[in-house]
């Protein structure tokens, strides 16, 4: 397995949120977290990528015991994180967003590869990251993420802050990471639609993981309809 | 006050906002940076002036010689207290930097007086006669401090946003959590921050001192003005920080006919206030300042 | 000797008095006073202006705490729209206009000649060389007054109230209560402490000049409270005894020291001062007597 992630445990500003959270992405996976509001998605994928201050547990990376490394190292050793707000630097234009990335091999070659990956950032490069719309960000900081040429990238709700016609978009990028080698732990509140682009899933509620395999068996699984009743759409 | 008197007052203003501007851009990175107002800032200036007039006493005559030694020994004290007290310091809440920041400002200046003395000190410069034209003067020894001011400003801004490392800065500035998860490392760049503040410390003091003379005082009685300049500008602004400067030299100026003087330090006072009440976030600034 | 004893008991007792009041601020409800010398100037300022003036002392004392708060008042309805640290910085600020005035407006307060010839207190009782003590046991009573109502602010509802305004703001906006207004009034408070304790010093030194005023003084005051220990109602009589023992032993370690000129002297305390703000910072953020927290 590519990440392991053993019996987690976390709190943010004192209060428990995490309790022993055990789940595993494999290499070319895309793998789904969901749940409702307050379930401890965010604070798992900030667990994983190293952000958050107070963790238990073990999270292993590629072999790699991850636990203690600060989030620097972690990405050195091929994670990448899309955050779910203030994903760019909106002061730095679009641009410096992709070139402030260190340790970037052949840097230039990469970026122009990335903005043809993505078009539409294309014609704004000078813009400031501020200018651009909710969409535009999400792709830049896609672009950014995978610049270091991650295994993994953790997605923090990369559809929350979107235009409903753009969310289907977003997770049509996600689709094609897996060709280039890059595995995806996606937390997402839109369950349904996650899932349907994912290999396997894990359900959590209230810090636990309460359903987990795969995706089209989550799908089906009425216990699952009923944990998201009326929060789906 | 007549036309000439006014355009002495607006030069005069425009060349001493020019000098605040560089312990204001200096407030100015460390806040947007280490998110903490460094009370230090003076008192790193008035050491280095120190070092300056040290390297005129040993026998080096330049000026310039001078000036790279204070901007050598500014960068130096800078990155000390950064190494000792507030690399230990950061994750903490901003006010234990600050609090600190008062140490290390009491520290180093005890430190000074305490080897070189109380006494005043003054740089060793050809003397020279102002221009006059027709009423409005001007001393040659203002035009290159300004000129340099504006060369320094000109090369931070350079480094700001043409270098990788001015870029992480800026990065980290605007997003700390997000400059961690992109890989940035900020002990290396924490460091250059250091060196530059140290360096824009030691260029201002050096040109105060060019300008007046050294005293032990010179800096700390010149952290309200770089405060009041900052804040004009909004916080973390460096364009702000030199706009708001230049605007705060000139109100001062301005307004010696008036008040005298000696109350330039209330003048700064009050602009800072009426900021702070009618546009906290200053003209440049975003909105980080109120809660 | 005793006479000795007496006269830093009285300057340590005064300093108790800033710290028990910057403690209320700033160990209670968080607010950063960088000022504190300015209230402290303006209490001793006041009530030595009006006793030269011809008032009698109790009213001119009570006039110093008043006038020491209301100039607060300002002060603490700006902090509300700040954020910790710049209320820092308008109040280093502020001190500083202060001194400066002080030293501008000779009409008032004869500059940086200073105000000589402070009535002392007691002095019309006849008494002689037992005022000395009779301010001693004054100010005594006062601090026990201070700590006795702080103590009595931090029991009551009120106080539960303050210390929830510095944990947690949105949570004390969300029981219905306005922290706002709270915090301003503990503002107030603490200011007319620090003016007390100016009226205080006016009147046992007998002498004012701006250079007794500078912001070396305020951070005398926060060191006395980080060693207490911020938010301890004891940490203020540990911390100001120990900050005398300080400043005493210094001027002490001179006599021993003969080489060591008053100048030096100056810069070796201003020296510690800095190392103390800056070790206690890092090392022992509760203070010496560990946390209450």
């Amino acid at each position: 397995m590519l990440l392991e992630v053993n019996d987690v445990r976390g709190s943010y500003g004192g209060t428990d949120i995490l309790h022993g959270v055990t789940l595993n992405v494999g290499n070319r996976e895309i793998v789904t977290i969901a749940g409702t509001n307050g379930a401890g998605k965010s604070t798992l994928a900030k667990a994983v990528i190293g952000l958050l201050p107070q963790v238990s547990g073990r999270i292993e990376f590629a072999g790699r015991d991850l636990t203690g490394l600060p989030v620097e190292d972690r990405i050195a050793a091929g994670l990448a994180y899309v955050p779910q707000v203030a994903n760019v630097f909106l002061s730095l234009t679009v641009l410096e967003n992709l070139k402030v990335v260190p340790n970037v091999r052949d840097a230039t070659t990469r970026i122009a590869r990335q903005l043809d990956a993505f078009p539409a950032l294309k014609p704004r490069l000078r813009q400031r990251a501020a200018t651009l719309s909710g969409g535009e960000r999400q792709m830049l900081a896609f672009a950014r993420a995978l610049l270091t040429q991650p295994t993994l990238v953790v997605l923090d709700e990369p559809t929350a802050a979107l235009a409903p016609s753009l969310v289907q978009q977003v997770f049509d990028l996600v689709i094609q990471l897996p060709a280039q080698d890059v595995a995806v732990l996606m937390v997402e509140q839109r369950a349904r639609q996650a899932l349907a682009i994912s290999d396997r899933g894990y359900i959590l509620d209230q810090g636990r993981v309460v359903l987990a395999g795969p995706a089209t068996g989550l799908l089906a699984d009425d216990r699952m309809a009923k944990l998201y009743l009326g929060s789906e759409h | 006050m007549t036309l000439v008197d006014l355009c002495n007052l607006l030069i005069n203003g425009t060349i001493e906002g020019l000098l605040i501007a560089l312990p204001a851009l200096a407030l100015t990175l460390v806040m947007g940076v280490a998110r903490f107002p460094n009370a230090a800032t003076g008192d790193y200036m008035t050491v280095a002036a120190y070092a300056g007039i040290g390297v005129q006493a040993w026998g080096a005559a330049s000026i310039f010689l001078a000036g790279l030694g204070a901007i050598a020994a500014g960068a130096a004290i800078s990155i000390i207290f950064y190494l000792w007290v507030f690399r230990a310091l950061r994750g903490r809440a901003p006010v234990a930097s600050l609090v600190a920041s008062i140490g290390v400002a009491f520290f180093a200046r005890s430190m000074l007086t305490l080897f070189v003395g109380h006494d005043q000190q003054t740089f060793n410069l050809p003397l020279v006669r102002a221009w006059n034209f027709g009423g409005v003067r001007l001393l040659p020894t203002d035009l290159y401090v300004a000129a340099l001011a504006l060369i320094a400003m000109a090369l931070l801004f350079a480094l700001l946003h043409l270098t990788p490392i001015g870029r992480q800065m800026r990065a980290i500035a605007d997003n700390p959590d997000l400059a961690r998860a992109c890989g940035i490392r900020s002990g290396r760049v924490l460091l250059s921050l250091w060196a530059v503040v140290g360096a824009l410390c030691a260029l201002g003091g050096m040109m105060f001192g060019v300008k007046a003379v050294v005293s032990p005082e010179l800096g700390w009685e010149l952290l309200i003005p770089a405060f009041a300049a900052m804040i004009l500008g909004g916080i973390g602004s460096p364009i702000g920080a030199v706009v708001g400067a230049v605007l705060l030299g000139i109100a001062s100026e301005l307004s010696v006919p008036f008040v005298g003087p000696s109350y330039k330090i209330a003048v700064a006072f009050l602009l800072l206030l009426l900021v702070l009440l009618l546009r906290p976030r200053g003209l440049f600034g975003k909105a980080i300042l109120s809660r | 000797m005793i006479a000795y004893l007496i006269a830093v008991g009285i300057i340590a007792l005064i300093y108790m008095l800033l710290t028990i009041g910057l403690n209320l601020q700033y160990g209670y409800t968080g607010l950063i006073n960088f000022g504190v010398v300015a209230f402290f100037a303006i209490g001793a300022y006041t009530s030595a202006l009006l006793t030269l003036g011809g008032w009698p002392l109790v009213p001119a004392f009570v006039v110093a705490i008043i006038v020491a708060a209301i100039v607060a008042y300002p002060i603490g309805l700006l902090s509300l729209r700040l954020s910790d640290d710049y209320l820092a910085v308008v109040t280093l600020g502020f001190s500083e206009v202060v001194r400066l005035a002080i030293q501008q407006e000779r009409w008032l307060t004869h500059g940086v000649q200073g105000l000589p010839g402070i009535p002392r207190m007691f002095l019309s009782l006849g008494i002689g060389d037992y005022a000395e003590l009779a301010t001693l046991a004054v100010l005594v009573l006062c601090n026990l007054a201070a700590i006795g109502l702080m103590l009595h602010l931090v029991r009551s509802p009120y106080g539960r109230l303050i210390q929830a305004i510095r944990d947690d703001e949105v949570a004390v906006e969300a029981i219905g209560k306005d922290p706002r207004r709270l915090k301003v009034q503990v503002f107030m408070l603490g200011s007319g402490l620090a003016g007390l304790a100016g009226a205080f010093y006016a009147h046992f030194i007998t002498y004012l000049s701006p250079d007794q005023f500078l912001p070396l003084v305020t951070f005398y005051v926060w060191i006395a409270m980080i060693i207490g220990g911020t938010g301890r109602t004891t940490g203020a009589v540990a911390g100001s005894l120990i900050l005398m023992v300080f400043l005493e032993g210094s001027r002490f370690a001179r006599d021993w020291i003969p080489s060591v000129s008053e100048v030096q002297m100056a810069s070796v305390r201003l020296a510690l001062v800095g190392l103390a703000l800056i070790l206690f910072t890092i090392y022992r953020p509760q203070g010496m007597m560990g946390s209450r927290r």
